[in-house]
């Protein structure tokens, strides 16, 4: 077996190419390259979507711009779906991830978190006539939800608590896959984030869909993300975040996307970095 | 590029790896077993040039030698959805796979029937066998001979194809890497692991593939 000898190799030569030592961090290197380039993931309304022009348009989008406008460089956003966020930081590809990141202590082993900057409620998005008055009704449906969540995380660990199984469940590879299959009926309801399931409510396909209850005792709190060792940057970004909500930038963006002021508890919740 | 590989969280979630991978095969290895039976059936209706069969026949080995494979996938899953009819992940997937390697199969297989003389064909009949008998016993046994290395890489081929699952979020060995690597975003080291784990099973199978042929053609490929 030739192939067995060479896997020394083959390790070492991997361990050499990714053990090159970084020298300028990564504020530095944003502000000499003069572009800020910024993952969104863009099938996520309001927080990253394509406008009619094509354009890429959102809160998270907006969080972007206002970070390369600080920082008095361009912005380049980068469309990314739900698992490119990582891969993509580690590859040089972005400099920060304005992603709706759940800041789980599992994740912040591998990458580096700010402060949080949105909290989202995970909710029911369910077939006109389905009757979901609380999560334990899921029981008897198929359910769906976009793959690498924190929403399919939290669904398959209440499900496994009270023994459903996986059976009943179908995972998607994207948030716009997942509202598809729900509108073929693959599925009878999904889960997603109370911001896309307004957003979608407002859509001609899903005017007469049920927006049915929260996932019980969860609050999605999201930071953005970067690399874990970039902690200059880290603490830049943070500082960021507490200007958009000193400087009023919070409500406009909020009131842009969702047609009202920023809520009271959302406000206090970014505050208290909970 | 600073960054600081932990395998010990993959090597938690092995069980799960492993279940993820026996998917993957056991999806390749149906859609190779029933794949063979339509592309002889396929070769053999286009050898024979009778009419409506034959254009389905073409057509058949046309779509699936000339369009993508993800295509493929998502039409059966999403594609078949939008006419009301819903197959879970594994049978879109699997249906998928067996399209494309009956399609590109069926052409191997033409070619390995071209390649046996005809005048074998004309000496069986002399010998009273009917057309069934002929391929039973005289064109099947030296047409798998011959197109036995060919068929090898169309499995390769399926295994490896069988990661495109994920689009339709089917739990096969790419499906459950990508899902487990978002509860601790160790995408680089669940992904370099899912693929020595393929790397192993393509191995596997060209290893026993190549202990069937001897077994069965005793050397003489």
């Amino acid at each position: 077996m030739k192939i067995l000898k060479n896997i020394p190799v083959m390790a070492a030569a991997l361990t050499v190419l990714f053990s090159v030592n970084a020298t300028a961090d990564q504020l530095d290197t944003v502000i000499t390259r003069g572009t800020l380039n910024c993952g969104v993931v863009l099938d996520f309304p309001p927080m990253g979507y394509f406008d009619k022009n094509n354009e890429p348009a959102g809160f998270d989008v907006d969080y972007c711009n206002d970070l390369a406008t600080a920082l008095g460089v361009k912005s380049n956003v980068l469309n990314l779906t739900w698992g490119d966020r990582i891969p993509s930081l580690i590859s040089g590809k972005t400099d920060v991830v304005v992603g709706s990141t759940s800041d789980t202590l599992e994740r912040a082993k591998s990458v580096g978190f700010t402060y949080p900057y949105f909290v989202f409620k995970f909710q029911v998005f369910s077939k006109p006539g389905k009757n979901i008055n609380s999560f334990d009704d899921l029981k008897k449906i198929k359910v769906g939800a976009a793959l690498g969540t924190t929403y399919e995380t939290e669904y398959l660990a209440y499900a496994e608590k009270k023994g459903w199984g996986k059976g009943n469940y179908t995972a998607f590879k994207s948030e716009n896959d997942a509202f598809l299959g729900l509108y073929q009926g693959k599925v009878d309801a999904i889960i997603s984030t109370n911001t896309n399931i307004a957003t979608k409510l407002q859509s001609k396909e899903f005017k007469d869909y049920v927006a049915g209850p929260f996932v019980p005792n969860y609050d999605d709190v999201v930071g953005l993300i970067t690399k874990r060792s970039e902690v200059s940057w880290i603490n830049y970004l943070n500082l960021f975040l507490v200007h958009q909500i000193r400087d009023g930038k919070l409500d406009e963006r909020y009131n842009k996307h969702f047609g009202s002021d920023a809520p009271a508890d959302l406000i206090q919740a970014l505050r208290d970095n909970k | 590029m600073d960054y600081q590989f932990h395998w010990n969280i993959v090597f938690q979630k092995m069980p799960e790896m492993l279940q993820g991978a026996f998917v993957t095969l056991h999806v390749s290895v149906l859609s190779m077993l029933i794949g063979i039976v339509i592309a002889v059936l396929l070769a053999i209706v286009k050898m024979n040039h009778s009419k409506p069969f034959c254009y389905v026949a073409i057509g058949w080995i046309e779509i699936a030698r000339n369009t993508p494979a993800l295509f493929q996938i998502y039409m059966a899953y999403f594609g078949l959805g939008a006419l009301g009819i819903h197959l879970s992940p594994y049978v879109a997937v699997l249906s998928a796979l067996i399209f494309i390697n009956a399609g590109y199969l069926a052409e191997t297989f033409r070619g390995g029937f071209m390649s046996i003389p005809k005048t074998q064909y004309s000496a069986s009949k002399s010998l009273g066998m009917n057309s069934f008998q002929v391929y039973r016993y005289i064109i099947l046994p030296q047409m798998f001979r011959r197109i036995y290395h060919p068929m090898t890489n169309q499995f390769v081929w399926s295994i490896l194809m069988s990661s495109l699952g994920i689009l339709v979020g089917m739990g096969e060995l790419s499906g459950e890497t990508q899902r487990l690597q978002s509860l601790s975003f160790r995408t680089l080291e669940f992904f370099i692991v899912a693929a020595v784990m393929y790397f192993i099973i393509t191995k596997l199978v060209l290893f026993s593939s190549s202990l069937i042929s001897r077994k069965l053609f005793r050397g003489e490929i």
